[in-house]
């Protein structure tokens, strides 16, 4: 069959170049010039996530990362945020089970502007570090977890699926966002200590993409961040790794107050950068993604069991990955229903595997994925610095598509037969109640 | 910098920069054009963007949809691509999704929106495609009658939903009902069960026709022969033509009053305070806009300052303006646009009411000293600055260009409007904000827990407080 198929000519790299570069304290850093649009992105990220918080502190890693937007030596207060938007940029920053990403989008006459700003606040956080900052974020970041997870129906699914499928005690058991608790009792010694252990130039990779000049920009960035110490502090995160399968099929069912009942479920999948993963994207897409999948097709046209079903990936480099499972039922359909026609179209995938029509559109989805991803300055500095910080090479970046496009039918086949299995899944089953049943069985609760 | 400072941190502190000389850029100017079947186009040419977008822009409004069937319009939008005369709905999405492309279709008051996106060496097959839906829609009975109970099933996610409700809430209770914008959008329950096969198909034939469209297609166009895709695709689309339709006048009853949507045990408030104002028609909108970022356009204007980053009440509370429908100048009669005009955001439980009282505290500060000028200078340089980002795509040009269609705009009007922006000064930004935002004039939505919340909002006099359930 026809493979490695390409949307355009030059689709894999689309013909983008990125050059590295490393400073004498370990600062990595990848430069990419494209002079189409007067715009440059800076993006930093850090080796450092959720994955390597300990027990009692959950959270920490992000709440961080908010206090990094509070001022350093040189920016008062929210001057980092107000700088760059004065200057007509956009920024923000975001952390992950496995790295904390800072990024500013800037007209390219701005560039130094953003480079100096992540200069300062890497070399000089703690000068500026304080109770006040600290305790208004936590309130902040208590009021982001309320509104994003726990006042939405079905917000805590993430979290409660991720818990089961990682064990206790695993680096990935807990999610960024971390408990009510333990962002209560983190202190601002926990945030000095945490700064002071990861947030160094040689736990970073900086990537600056767009209308650059490469010289000029690496001259700004050895200006700025040269002389940041480099140190050592860092601990590796916890051992990550698990069996292949988990080897049991775990369940919880969940009485909430949720609009429908919802069958959702994490199956292991093989780590990222692996053949085998982008392997486990194509079969995710042929089974779930879009309204061509085979789910779609059946439960959502076919059956009508369901409002809507699909399946998502969530890549891990150090852990196994997560392949998520969504089906929101329809009316009242009961959820054995759905679980027994998910349980025969993955059996059917993994003796059949994809038609040679499946793969072209699985493929060319993810393609269209990936130009979507690369079409933008932002979202190339972001892959390079993904691909630099877990795999150790930016390049692999410009090739990603390519790769996908060269994974074979059997191969989609092979993954979801070793991986797609009812004793290779953590379930959670969503059970609706009224608010009055809610409110008796917290009640009794309170009885105990 | 401070001595303590100086102790915690052992790099070299360089001076602030000084940025560089700016390059021009400007908002992309499209080439208008009309094929033979009446069909307006606008093309433009975005080197590097391999992912075309597509927008078609459908004269099918809200307010034309027959009484009784809310959400006619929207099934109908869905619909298109559930099966042609040439393939089955299951056909039809496969063979999309072979070209890599996305294809959405949605219905507001304006009218129907149906985007495209897809890699520019498949534009050509998906063009044909998205024609297809256009030209000849099957709407069989079983495909219209599973989207009715699609559309069934997610009313109840949509409720449980509580920016949802609240923006359901702020336009039952903002306009009068008879006007359709008090309802909601896709419909509800009882006038979405009363759609059928019959009712889109008639819905589609009075208002679906390419003398009343428009095709935007914005991407890297230099290796495609855009006109000869488009006589082999939306060329081929034929249809009568149609007098415009005249747009009803827009009211609003925005007493200054309080609606608890009652969620009891929710941790967290969704609040939406809203009215209605000036549309992009009007010569305030420039102004209308820089006062709205400075009031609440990012976490370092006004209200974030005191909400988020001062009371750590909120993760962050937005102001905006949002079009709900233009007249067209040419046939208006009078009749003007309207824009919501709106404050949200959540605030914890037990802060609700001290997080309300100096919401209010910041917008009465507002009205009594005014914006200062360095605040309006950073928000121009934002606004404006910003421009080149937020147009990088494909995508982001043509929604823009297919905004200004159907809001009866020029072509030129983004491009005019950073001319504007430049030219706004502070005092025309603070009357303009102040205007949008009376303290008086504003109906404030609250989805949350009334058993904890109503005492404390009543004391604050912002209004009669009205509980509801649901």
């Amino acid at each position: 069959m026809p493979m490695g198929h390409t949307a355009t000519a030059q689709a894999g790299s689309g013909g983008l170049t990125a050059t590295e570069h490393r400073l004498a304290n370990g600062l990595r850093v990848v430069l990419s010039e494209d002079h189409l649009t007067p715009v440059a992105a800076v993006c930093l990220w850090y080796d450092v996530g959720s994955r390597h918080e300990v027990e009692g502190r959950t959270g920490l890693a992000h709440l961080f990362e908010h206090l990094m937007f509070q001022g350093s030596a040189q920016v008062k207060g929210n001057g980092h945020f107000e700088l760059v938007q004065g200057a007509g940029g956009s920024l923000n920053g975001t952390t992950s089970f496995e790295r904390t990403n800072y990024f500013e989008t800037m007209p390219a006459h701005q560039l130094e502007l953003a480079l100096w700003l992540e200069a300062d606040r890497m070399g000089s956080l703690l000068a500026a570090l304080d109770d006040e900052s600290m305790e208004n974020q936590r309130d902040v970041v208590k009021n982001e977890r309320r509104q994003r997870y726990d006042n939405v129906p079905y917000g805590t699914a993430f979290e409660k699926l991720t818990a089961l499928a990682y064990p206790e005690g695993h680096p990935y058991h807990h999610t960024p966002i971390g408990s009510m608790a333990d962002l209560d009792a983190a202190t601002l010694e926990d945030a000095r200590n945490f700064f002071r252990t990861y947030y160094a130039p040689n736990n970073a990779v900086l990537s600056v993409v767009g209308d650059i000049d490469p010289q000029q920009t690496l001259a700004w960035i050895e200006k700025y961040f040269g002389s940041i110490p480099a140190h050592d502090g860092k601990q590796p995160p916890r051992d990550g790794s698990l069996p292949e399968t988990i080897g049991e099929q775990l369940r919880e069912v969940v009485e909430e107050e949720v609009p429908a009942r919802a069958l959702m479920a994490a199956y292991r999948l093989p780590h990222d950068g692996t053949r085998e993963c982008d392997a486990a994207d194509l079969a995710l897409t042929v089974l779930g993604g879009g309204e061509s999948s085979r789910l779609h097709n059946r439960l959502v046209r076919r059956d009508r069991t369901a409002v809507a079903a699909g399946f998502g990936l969530l890549r891990l480099a150090g852990a196994p990955s997560l392949g998520w499972l969504d089906v929101k039922t329809s009316g009242g359909v009961e959820v054995p229903e759905i679980e027994a026609a998910v349980d025969e179209e993955l059996a059917r995938f993994a003796a059949e595997g994809p038609t040679a029509e499946e793969m072209e559109r699985a493929q060319a989805q993810l393609e269209r994925e990936w130009l979507d991803r690369l079409g933008t300055v932002a979202g190339r500095a972001d892959e390079l610095c993904r691909f630099a910080v877990l795999f150790g090479d930016p390049q692999l970046a410009l090739t990603a598509v390519q790769r996908v496009l060269e994974v074979t039918a059997e191969e989609v086949r092979a993954v979801a037969k070793a991986r797609l299995r009812p004793d290779n899944r953590a379930v959670l089953v969503y059970e609706p109640v009224t608010a009055e049943q809610n409110e008796n069985d917290q009640e009794e609760g309170a009885d105990q | 910098m401070s001595d303590t400072a100086a102790s915690l941190t052992n790099m070299t502190l360089h001076p602030q920069p000084r940025p560089g000389t700016a390059t021009p850029w400007a908002f992309p100017a499209p080439e208008r054009g009309r094929l033979d079947n009446g069909l307006t186009v606008l093309r433009c040419h975005r080197p590097g963007q391999q992912v075309v977008a597509v927008e078609i822009v459908l004269d099918a409004p809200l307010d034309a949809e027959p009484k009784g069937l809310d959400g006619v319009a929207t099934i109908m939008a869905r619909a298109l691509s559930e099966g042609t005369d040439k393939h089955t709905a299951e056909e039809f999405a496969a063979e999309l999704e072979r070209c890599g492309a996305t294809l959405d279709a949605h219905a507001d008051h304006p009218g129907v929106r149906v985007s495209l996106e897809v890699p520019v060496s498949r534009l050509p097959k998906a063009l044909g495609l998205l024609a297809e839906a256009l030209r000849a829609p099957a709407f069989l009975d079983t495909e219209v009658e599973r989207l009715v109970r699609n559309r069934l099933d997610e009313i109840p996610h949509e409720t449980a939903n509580p920016a949802r409700r609240a923006a359901k809430e702020l336009s039952k209770e903002l306009f009068p009902a008879a006007s359709r914008m008090s309802r909601p959008r896709q419909g509800t329950e009882e006038t979405v069960a009363a759609i059928d096969a019959a009712a889109v198909r008639a819905f589609y034939e009075a208002h679906v026709r390419p003398a009343t469209a428009t095709a935007v297609i914005v991407g890297d166009l230099s290796d495609t022969d855009v006109d000869a895709v488009l006589a082999d695709t939306l060329g081929a689309w034929t249809g009568n033509t149609a007098e415009p339709r005249p747009m009803p006048p827009i009211t609003a009853d925005d007493t200054g009053r309080v609606i608890v949507v009652d969620r009891p045990g929710a941790v967290q408030t969704q609040l939406l305070i809203g009215r209605i104002g000036a549309d992009r028609h009007d010569r305030v909108w420039a102004a209308q806009v820089l006062g709205t970022y400075c009031l609440g356009g990012t976490l370092t204007s006004r209200l974030d300052r005191v909400l988020r980053e001062e009371k750590g009440y909120t993760y962050g509370v937005r102001a905006f303006g949002q079009v709900l429908r233009s007249a067209d100048p040419a046939t208006a009669g009078g009749v003007t646009g309207a824009a919501m005009l709106a404050i949200s955001g959540s605030v914890d439980t037990p802060n609700t009411g001290p997080a309300l009282e100096d919401l209010w505290k910041v917008l009465r500060t507002l009205a009594a000293g005014g914006l200062t000028d360095a605040e309006r200078d950073v928000a121009v340089q934002n606004l404006v600055g910003v421009a080149p980002l937020k147009y990088e795509t494909a995508a982001s040009v043509a929604a823009t260009l297919a905004d200004q269609v159907e809001q009866h705009l020029p072509d030129d009007y983004q491009a005019q409007l950073y001319a504007r922006l430049a030219e706004t000064g502070t005092v025309e930004a603070t009357a303009a904000v102040v205007n949008a935002f009376p303290v008086d004039r504003l109906v404030t939505v609250l989805v949350g827990d009334a058993s904890q919340i109503a005492e404390p909002v009543r004391a604050l006099g912002i209004g009669e407080v009205t509980v509801v359930t649901g």
